[in-house]
């Protein structure tokens, strides 16, 4: 008896090439805006005077650029991406829908960064936008779940693959944790200006619980999800152990949740509450690391790939700072530790080190498939290009954190010293003079990290345009038809 | 048909939007609401239009395979 046909299904694959083309465009700005304020803390002339370009302004330009427009593009445009592909199922709700999630999360970037530039801003990190923008997000946030889930919900294949558990927790945590943080009463619907519903300590403890698990679900699970996704297929090798990406997934959405407090060591929040989020920062560096390992050991059988595939050399990378920046932050926590580092560079090398050697990193290796696969082509226009953006982007990082490692412990340490009378042995401005050098070093890590990420864009458009890539007769079977695609291949 | 009703359904809601950008446009004490409300307004409109342009175009695509040109 003749099996049954399969008919193919037919992927919203539109609305993934415009996240991809949108989280490309969104890094480029991100790290412009990042190479030139910290050409402003090292050379502050390059204010020019002009307050809309200021530090305090331009600074979340750049965090919620990086994160939200740039990280925030490719988590959509990967989820939306995966969850078809591992379900077997066109996205719920029709084109209309995921039209509404891209264009109005575009809406929202563009509107929150003339936002900040014009000087509006709630004061709250990564939560500046005020509470327009905040209800514009959360309409656009609800139909991303709804999507999201609907798909899930009406897959044809039996289980739910490991990436979609990793998306569907940032999808609801980001959720929660937007809602909660960001409540507030606006003084009009006519008027900007809102004031929190929380005050004092219980403000900051609410703002910690958002802020690291921002960091938390937004740029460990969603990425986990895109590492689940591709580096088994890039590596072609199936995810070293399920049972491992499940019970790292559930501890690390346990402890995430209660770390956020060691951003507030010797603070007025009560001391235990600080030694719970201590205690919780240190217990999340297994699970953290059962997610580095799960994603390096997938290359078990597949290592000399990375000699040929500079695309999954960025993937593999990545879980390498992932390890290294999950090891520093629970170091950091520790109260000790957080005594000297805490308002020094360290801090902001520690965040480069996640958001640039991972997050970013992990990006790239998911763009350098997307391409190729999305636009219909044979592969990328140059892997030496690829090549050439993976050494100088990681010549960038490591100038920029190595930088900032030397920079924070001088501060850490000039700021506590004391002379023989137990007086402060320096000033504040002379610890500023200090890190100049530093400061430069810094910057021109940025900037190799942004001609990185120049080169890939030209490797990207050339992959789309060059006939070099034209897909053969016989290539075109190289993704497969879209049915055939199936959940962990 | 899944996209014709989602297209109904967003577009409806975000004429919606629109109009209530436009309201808080027409009231606003700052250049911040005023921008935003005015942009929303912009943004229903354009959102709207290219709703109609791809009903339209599946409508055309629909015809063409139905060997019906025209």
């Amino acid at each position: 008896m003749a099996e049954p046909m399969q008919v193919p299904i037919q992927y919203n694959e539109a609305v993934v090439r415009k996240f991809v083309i949108a989280g490309v465009f969104w890094a480029v700005v991100a790290f412009l805006v990042g190479v030139y304020i910290a050409a402003e803390l090292a050379w502050p002339e390059a204010n020019l005077g002009f307050s809309f370009v200021n530090f305090g302004r331009l600074r979340p330009v750049h965090t919620s650029g990086a994160i939200f427009a740039f990280g925030g593009s490719i988590l959509l445009g990967t989820s939306f991406y995966v969850v078809q592909r591992t379900c077997r199922a066109r996205l719920f709700g029709g084109e209309a829908l995921a039209d509404f999630v891209f264009w109005g999360y575009q809406f929202f970037i563009v509107m929150a960064a003339l936002s900040y530039v014009m000087g509006y801003s709630q004061g709250q990190e990564y939560a500046e936008p005020e509470w327009h923008l905040d209800l514009w997000l959360t309409v656009v946030w609800v139909i991303y779940a709804v999507i999201f889930v609907g798909t899930l919900l009406k897959r044809e294949e039996p289980h739910i693959y490991v990436a979609n558990w990793f998306y569907l927790a940032f999808i609801l945590t980001i959720a929660v944790l937007h809602l909660v943080n960001n409540a507030a009463i606006p003084i009009s619907m006519y008027s900007a200006k809102s004031y929190s519903v929380y005050s004092g300590v219980q403000s900051a403890l609410i703002q910690w619980w958002y802020g690291h698990n921002a960091v938390g679900f937004f740029l460990t699970a969603g990425f986990l999800g895109m590492m689940y996704y591709f580096i088994p297929k890039q590596a072609d090798r199936p995810i070293y152990s399920y049972r491992l990406s499940v019970v790292h997934f559930w501890s690390l959405v346990f402890m995430y949740i209660w770390a956020g407090p060691h951003h507030l060591h010797y603070t007025s929040l009560p001391d235990w509450t600080q030694t719970l989020g201590m205690v919780f920062s240190l217990m999340l560096w297994m699970p953290s690391w059962g997610g580095m390992i799960n994603g390096l050991m997938t290359l078990s059988g597949a290592w000399d790939k990375l000699r040929t595939n500079p695309a999954l050399r960025f993937s593999v990378t990545a879980v390498g700072f992932y390890g290294m920046s999950t090891f520093e932050g629970p170091v950091l926590s520790i109260r000790d530790v957080n005594a000297l580092a805490h308002y020094t560079d360290w801090v902001v090398g520690h965040v480069h080190s996640g958001t640039l050697g991972w997050n970013a990193f992990i990006s790239f290796g998911a763009i350098y498939y997307l391409v190729p696969a999305l636009w219909k082509r044979s592969g990328l226009y140059s892997t030496r290009l690829v090549a050439w953006h993976y050494w100088i982007s990681t010549l960038g990082i490591v100038l920029y954190i190595s930088s900032m490692w030397v920079a924070g412990i001088m501060q850490g340490l000039m700021w506590r010293a004391y002379d023989a009378f137990g007086f402060l042995q320096y000033s504040f401005a002379e610890s500023v003079n200090a890190v100049h050098p530093y400061y430069v070093i810094r910057w021109m890590g940025g900037v190799m990290f942004f001609v990185g990420a120049l080169i890939m864009v030209y490797n990207l458009v050339m992959t789309v345009r060059s006939p070099s890539t034209n897909l053969s007769a016989s290539d075109a079977g190289q993704f497969g038809p879209a049915g055939a695609v199936v959940a962990g291949e | 048909m899944e996209d014709d009703i989602s297209g109904i359904i967003v577009g409806i809601m975000v004429a919606v939007l629109g109009l209530v950008g436009l309201v808080m446009a027409s009231g606003a004490y700052d250049s911040e609401i005023f921008i935003f409300g005015l942009s929303v307004a912009g943004f229903a409109v354009l959102f709207d239009i290219g709703l109609i342009r791809r009903h339209h175009d599946r409508r055309a695509l629909a015809r063409h395979r139905g060997g019906k040109h025209g």
